[in-house]
């Protein structure tokens, strides 16, 4: 397995973001479909904890400005919001990933993944509150939106990003973490 | 898609008013015409928006086939997303509802919003991909993010991951497209009106789908490599010309039609 060269975590982060398009529109059938499975979340977490956090800052700012600029989704008002919290899911998931060392994939990949979501989620929460919606936000709407609605996108992600991430080493489209523990 | 067949969203060399623009004036067109696209709500919009892609078909000097090709090959991923807003959109008046089925007026005219936008922006992505180099394209993103440059970020390395992200998108598409078809070949039930179903079906869509697009990926970025690519900052490339009138001219008409689908 060739290693991972900047060109080649410069392409995957363009896949990511081109992802963070296609990605919704196919959850699109459903409605509410964004904010209860989170769909966009997905490619930006598994370009950070692949490529590492400035790459998945990068696809957490990209992914969802490409996507409003495309097709409108996530409308203007939320964009702000939802770049902030994509771009700590990308940062942090990268930056845990180079942190923690345990000598075991999964356990690596759900310890960076679970701080992402938790800090992304609380950032997105703190900006909401201090920037965007200053004065009109509660804890309350902060747990209906980031904690109650989106359970189920929350589940998705737990499940399938490291299913994803070792189906991607298994096929050599990435190196392994771990080569000499896991062959 | 047979070997024959033009990749969507390849740049084919013309000769046209299109072909002769400043790709910087392109790219900002096309930003203000998607957001026209996305603000027409109503039927002289929508006739605007149509009258515009006519217009831009004919100037392009490009084979109306091969224009519309990415549309035509996700013809049903527009007729599974119409019949689905159509009848299972939870309105509070329903024309006829029966079990699971709700037809109303408001979730056709959802449907109809939802498919012609991501229609219309299809296209229209694919006439500036089909006229405008991707080297150009990437040039013209590096030129709107020079600023960055200020702030010492790498913004060559940005403008060619954005570039390279919006030439991926049509195949993306494509190949999401291919994959539902194959899952409802195999008894995927998209059209369960339960949301865990609907849910559970998407979900074996996505770990092919990534697998697929690394695939790509992995490709892509070999054959960069194999030809001596080694990040935008060791490039060597020529200064950007200033750009000339009609281009500034062209800017001013796709603002001049934002600006009516505002006030319409």
């Amino acid at each position: 397995m060739r290693k991972m060269t900047a060109v080649k975590k410069s392409i995957i982060t363009a896949v990511c973001i081109a992802l963070c398009y296609v990605l919704p529109l196919m959850f699109h059938g459903i409605q509410n479909a964004g904010s209860i499975f989170c769909p966009m979340h997905i490619p930006v977490f598994i370009c950070g904890l692949i490529c590492g956090w400035p790459y998945g800052l990068l696809c957490g700012i990209a992914g969802p400005l490409l996507s409003s600029a495309l097709t409108g989704m996530p409308p203007a008002a939320m964009l702000p919001s939802m770049m902030v919290e994509l771009a700590v899911y990308g940062a942090v998931a990268g930056l845990m990933m180079k942190l923690v060392h345990t000598k075991s994939t999964y356990a690596d990949l759900y310890i960076s993944l679970i701080t992402a979501i938790v800090c992304g989620r609380v950032l997105a929460g703190v900006a909401k509150a201090l920037i965007f919606a200053r004065g009109s936000y509660s804890m309350a709407a902060w747990v209906a939106g980031n904690v109650v609605t989106s359970w189920p996108g929350t589940v998705i992600q737990l499940v399938f990003i490291p299913g994803i991430v070792f189906a991607l080493m298994k096929a050599n489209l990435i190196p392994r973490r771990y080569p000499r523990l896991e062959d | 898609m047979s070997m024959t067949e033009r990749m969507t969203g390849q740049f084919i060399p013309g000769a046209s008013l299109l072909h002769s623009l400043d790709a910087r004036a392109k790219l900002f067109g096309f930003i203000l015409l998607t957001a026209a696209v996305i603000l027409a709500d109503t039927v002289a919009g929508y006739a605007l928006i149509i009258a515009l892609m006519l217009l831009l078909t004919a100037v392009s000097k490009l084979p109306v086939s091969t224009v519309v090709g990415s549309v035509r090959r996700m013809f049903w991923f527009f007729v599974i997303i119409f019949i689905m807003n159509c009848l299972f959109y939870s309105a509070e008046d329903p024309i006829w509802s029966w079990w699971i089925i709700s037809l109303s007026k408001a979730g056709a005219v959802q449907g109809f919003n939802v498919m012609f936008r991501i229609l219309i922006i299809l296209v229209l992505s694919n006439i500036f991909t089909l006229v405008t180099p991707p080297l150009e394209i990437t040039s013209a993103i590096q030129s709107m993010l020079k600023p960055l440059k200020l702030l010492r970020l790498p913004a060559d390395d940005i403008a060619m991951i954005i570039s390279v992200a919006i030439q991926f998108i049509p195949t993306l598409l494509q190949e999401a497209d291919t994959i539902k078809m194959a899952q409802i070949a195999r008894g995927a039930r998209f059209e369960s009106r339960k949301l865990h179903e609907r849910a559970a079906a998407m979900l074996p869509l996505i770990v092919p789908m990534f697998l697929s697009a690394f695939k790509r990926a992995d490709e892509l970025a070999t054959a960069m490599e194999a030809r001596g690519y080694r990040g935008a900052k060791h490039r060597s490339g020529k200064k950007a010309a200033p750009m000339p009138a009609g281009s500034y001219a062209s800017i001013l008409f796709c603002a001049a039609v934002c600006a009516a689908e505002i006030i319409i």
